[in-house]
């Protein structure tokens, strides 16, 4: 069974990320499945980042530490990483930092610096790059040494492109030797170049040659690969590699989206910008003589601030279009007011909330479930809305779509909560991962043709009234309390009956959802060991499952989807008779756990955590759930990443 | 077609008070919009929150009563989505100039096809009486208890910087002017300001009927002052007159079209120019499914994303 996994590190703007996805184009190319995140700073030039990476048969569920491989492109990336290979792996170096200093690496933390200065002197090394690689080396790791200055001068000489040009592709040079010593045939890795710099010739001749120069060297220096990787099971097979970002983005296009806003922010911004890109679409004959239409425009706006973007959806949607803002924590707290307005007025919109570390600004680039309770109870003034948390991929695409389904059909605010880890993780999909026509389009009680008489907030038995667009009858869509007509009131009576009317429509939104939508119980159903989480943790939550099996022991999981309205009783059915509910979330608070307190007669045992800003590893689970059965720990925070 | 005016009269009771501005702005805006003949169900009138944001009740059209200082964003929504809505919107001083002013600001940028009826009172009606942006420096209102100490905005000079292509100025007592004036800023294409000067009763005993009548004038009525810029060269040319005449604001306080674009192109016009079809296949109201399920494949749209062997 293959299983590889990766670390390719160097500065911001170094082209970490095209390295990171040439690598996982191979890597698909070869007929592999592959998950591949980011990790970088708040800044945009010279601060570490790296690319983390790896490959399976089948897709990926969560990335892996120790890696088989590190390629480090400068000396800071050796000194992050060097404890990251396994024994047995690679650790790829360019041999002219050998002996440059901790202390000379300016962006390096200081904090870093200090633990690396400290761990050198406990050792009696000096603190530079040789002591690094060197305990690498005494933990079994195998050194590769790529002269990367020698390297370059070669490619200028063969391009003809001066040293200062060739230098881009210092990552090529790097990445191609890594996956040469890790048995990738060559031309897979040429192809990806080709389909990451499309339409660039220059720059895809330039690649291709650095590849070249690559292999050349380390075969001659290392000799052949130990092993050559056979095609994966998908090979030959046209395959979508897309992020979080990117799927939510397909979802709402999909999904009939009119309308989006939105004001930068990360990690929001990617899905606002591939939704940009393909914000017109033209419909081939047949398709659009049914439609009545050819062309597909997205109004896709920035606002000027998150309190423009989220009123501008509201307006849009209320005349009838499917809108969407999306945002991530500070901006969704600048959204609060008008989740309220879209909760009293009865607004169908769909927030996307991508969570990132807080509070505040916190760490913006990096990972974490702490809007949790945010999303839940943001507005003011019992405000009830839908929150619907996506566990991969997969079910971002079809939650996108669904949450504009269940925004109009209930007539509220759905916010759609995911976070920076699936913002910026990219998997390899197939055609029936993303298959739209699982899902249907329903737009509720949306009337064409309101009668002459019409009611914006009539009164029903299920607390959802005919909703009509504005500019097809009068109306007042209004804030403040009002009658059926949407005519401000402060009638005691009539208060109760809309506070009534609108506290039915919750009830029935907990009936009409399906039970699989809200949570969903996986592994061992009888097992005394019951997990439960939410969000981006599902998929190493599901290895940590797979991984304690094969060490005898039994879990079961329930994972969460449908955070608001809770569903409290299915998830009492899913950890009914285990003896230890452990919660995995990304926050100190335990704010899932709160909600459990609160919702169901569960008191959760313990808890796994991770507040480190890095996406929770599936080896993490394991060993947390393994020392909270020997120790009955309470809390168990974990903490592997860079 | 012109319908009578009652038609855009809802059942709502007017809760202002007695001989308030607003009064002669509501009397204004249903002449404009029964003189123009839109639908009630063709109009939407967007209001902030005060006293004028009140308007979305009582004027019958499918209207949005949005929050404090978001009017405008609001309208901007309802725009993008159906661009074949009259929209306008209807806030204060308070609500326009101070709690949204960014807004303000941003609808000028877009020069998107919306009317703003700017309620401008110089104080906060509903909350009783608060200093407004637009209330000049040292004067002390009833409510205040010490001279306002905030220098005031000029709202016209802000949307003829800003980009608004419509800049006219009204008094809520003159309806017959203030009608036509916004006629033709719901005609304009692009973005309109109508700032009305609004005496507010209860709350402003010094910019009283009486203050405003001794400075009030209308720019037609003297001579060769020109507000309209029908090609782009024009606009180097009168625009430092049109700054001017736009600063005004003191013992002589102009009224009138003070400025008026028709050369720039509204958001509109852009969204088509770069997605033709936009505008005949709006958001709002295109069909999004087929027998109820979506239409698009990831797989035929994404291409961008796809890996092929
Ligand atoms: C976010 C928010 N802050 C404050 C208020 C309270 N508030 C209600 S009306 C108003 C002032 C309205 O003044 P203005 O916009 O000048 O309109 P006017 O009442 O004078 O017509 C304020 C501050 C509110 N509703 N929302």
């Amino acid at each position: 069974m293959v299983d590889i996994s990766l670390i390719i590190g160097g500065p911001q703007g170094g082209g970490i990320e095209s390295a990171g996805q040439i690598a996982v184009k191979s890597m698909v190319l070869l007929g592999y499945e592959v998950l591949g995140s980011r990790e970088y700073h708040s800044n945009i030039m010279g601060a570490h980042s790296y690319y983390h990476l790896r490959v399976q048969e089948h897709r990926p569920r969560s990335l892996k530490l120790p890696v088989d491989g590190v390629l480090a492109l400068d000396a800071e990336s050796v000194f992050t990483h060097f404890r990251d290979v396994r024994p047995g792996g690679i650790l790829v170096y360019d041999p002219g930092t050998r002996s440059t200093r901790v202390d000379a690496i300016q962006p390096m933390a200081a904090p870093l610096k200090k633990r690396l200065k400290s761990l050198f002197e406990s050792k009696g090394m000096q603190p530079i790059v040789e002591s690094a690689v060197k305990l690498a080396e005494e933990a079994g790791a195998r050194i590769v040494g790529l002269p990367l200055k020698e390297m370059l001068k070669t490619l200028s000489e063969r391009t003809g492109a001066p040293v200062a040009r060739v230098s881009r592709a210092l990552n090529t040079l790097g990445l191609a030797s890594m996956l040469y010593m890790l048995g990738v045939p060559v031309e897979y890795v040429e192809k990806a170049i080709a389909l990451q710099f499309a339409g660039k010739e220059k720059v895809v001749a330039m690649n291709i040659e650095a590849v070249r120069i690559a292999v050349d060297y380390v075969r001659e220096a290392f000799g052949e690969p130990v092993e050559r990787l056979p095609p994966g099971p998908r090979r030959g097979q046209t395959m979508i590699v897309a992020t979080g970002n990117d799927v939510v983005a397909m979802g709402k296009i999909v999904g009939g989206l009119g309308v989006i806003t939105y004001y930068p922010i990360t990690p929001s911004s990617d899905e606002a910008l591939y939704i940009e890109k393909h914000s017109y679409i033209s419909i081939d004959g047949p398709l659009a003589e049914k439609l009545g239409y050819d062309k597909i425009a997205v109004a896709i706006v920035q606002m000027e601030d998150e309190l423009a973007s989220i009123n501008a959806v509201l307006g849009a949607a209320a005349a009838g279009a499917r809108a969407s803002t999306t945002t991530s924590g500070p901006g969704f707290s600048l959204m609060n007011e008008a989740i309220s307005l879209a909760v009293e007025a009865e607004i169908p919109v769909v927030v996307t909330l991508w969570m990132r570390a807080g509070p505040s600004t916190g760490m913006p680039t990096r990972t974490g479930q702490q809007d949790l309770l945010h999303s839940i109870f943001s507005g003011h003034g019992d405000a009830p809305k839908i929150v619907v948390a996506s566990g991969d991929h997969v079910e971002a695409f079809y939650d996108a779509i669904k949450a504009f389904n269940w925004a109009e059909e209930f007539q509220t605010p759905v916010i759609h909560l995911l976070d920076k880890y699936l913002a910026s993780s990219m998997v390899s999909l197939a055609r029936e991962d993303l298959d739209p026509s699982k899902v249907s389009i329903t737009r509720g009680k949306l009337l064409e043709n309101p009668p002459g008489d019409y009611r914006r907030y009539e009164v029903e038995e299920d607390g959802i009234s005919p909703r009509a667009r504005l500019g097809s009858a009068t109306m007042v869509i209004t804030g403040l309390e009002h009658d059926e007509y949407g005519y401000a009131t402060e009638d005691p009576v009539m208060r109760e009956i809309m506070m009534f009317k609108r506290e039915r429509k919750f009830k029935v939104i907990e009936e009409r959802i399906p039970d699989e939508e809200k949570a969903v119980l996986h592994g061992d159903a009888d097992a005394s060991i019951a997990l439960v989480s939410f969000g981006s943790t599902k998929q190493p939550v599901l290895e940590a499952l797979e991984m304690l099996r094969a060490e005898g022991v039994r879990a079961r999981f329930a994972q969460i989807r449908l955070l608001y309205p809770f569903p409290g009783r299915l998830v009492e059915e899913m950890v009914e008779g285990a003896e230890k509910v452990i919660i995995v979330e990304q926050n100190i608070l335990g704010q899932l756990a709160m909600l459990l307190r609160a919702h169901t007669s569960i008191k959760p045992d313990s808890s796994i955590v991770k507040i480190n800003g890095r996406p929770l590893y599936s080896f993490e689970v394991a060993s947390a759930v393994k020392r909270i059965l020997e120790t009955g720990e309470e809390r168990v925070v974990v903490s592997h990443g860079s | 077609m012109a319908r009578s005016w009652l038609e855009y009269k809802t059942q709502a009771w007017v809760q202002w008070c007695p001989g308030c501005g607003d009064f002669g702005i509501l009397n204004s805006i249903y002449r404009a919009v029964s003189e123009l003949g839109i639908d009630p169900e063709n109009l939407a009138v967007v209001g902030g929150i005060g006293c004028s944001g009140r308007t979305t009740y009582y004027v019958k059209g499918s209207n949005f009563h949005a929050l404090h200082g978001r009017a405008i964003p609001v309208a901007t929504g309802v725009k993008l989505a159906n661009p074949s809505l009259n929209v306008i919107v209807a806030g204060g001083d308070g609500d326009l100039m101070g709690i949204g002013g960014g807004h303000f600001v941003a609808l000028g940028r877009r020069n998107l096809n919306i009317t703003v009826l700017l309620f401008d009172n110089a104080v906060y009606g509903l909350t009783k009486g608060q200093a407004a942006p637009t209330l000049p420096a040292w004067i002390k209102t009833k409510a205040l208890s010490m001279p306002n100490i905030h220098d005031n905005i000029n709202p016209v000079l802000l949307a003829f910087a800003a980009g608004y292509t419509f800049i006219a100025r009204g008094y809520a007592y003159h309806t017959q002017q203030l009608k036509e004036l916004i006629k033709t800023a719901v005609r304009h294409r692009g973005a309109a300001l109508v700032d009305i000067l609004q005496p507010c009763p209860t709350y402003n005993n010094v910019m009283t009927n009486k203050w405003y009548e001794e400075r009030i004038y209308y720019v037609d009525q003297e001579d060769g002052y020109d507000p309209v810029i029908r090609t782009p060269e024009e606009f180097q040319k009168k625009a430092p007159t049109i700054a001017a005449k736009l600063m005004e604001f003191g013992d002589r306080i102009p009224l009138g079209i003070l400025y008026w674009n028709q050369t720039r192109e509204s958001f509109e016009e852009r969204l088509e120019k770069i997605m033709p079809g936009y505008m005949s296949a709006p958001p709002a109201t295109r069909r999004i499914e087929l027998d109820g399920k979506p239409f698009l494949h990831p797989f035929d749209v994404f291409k961008d994303r796809l890996i092929v062997p």
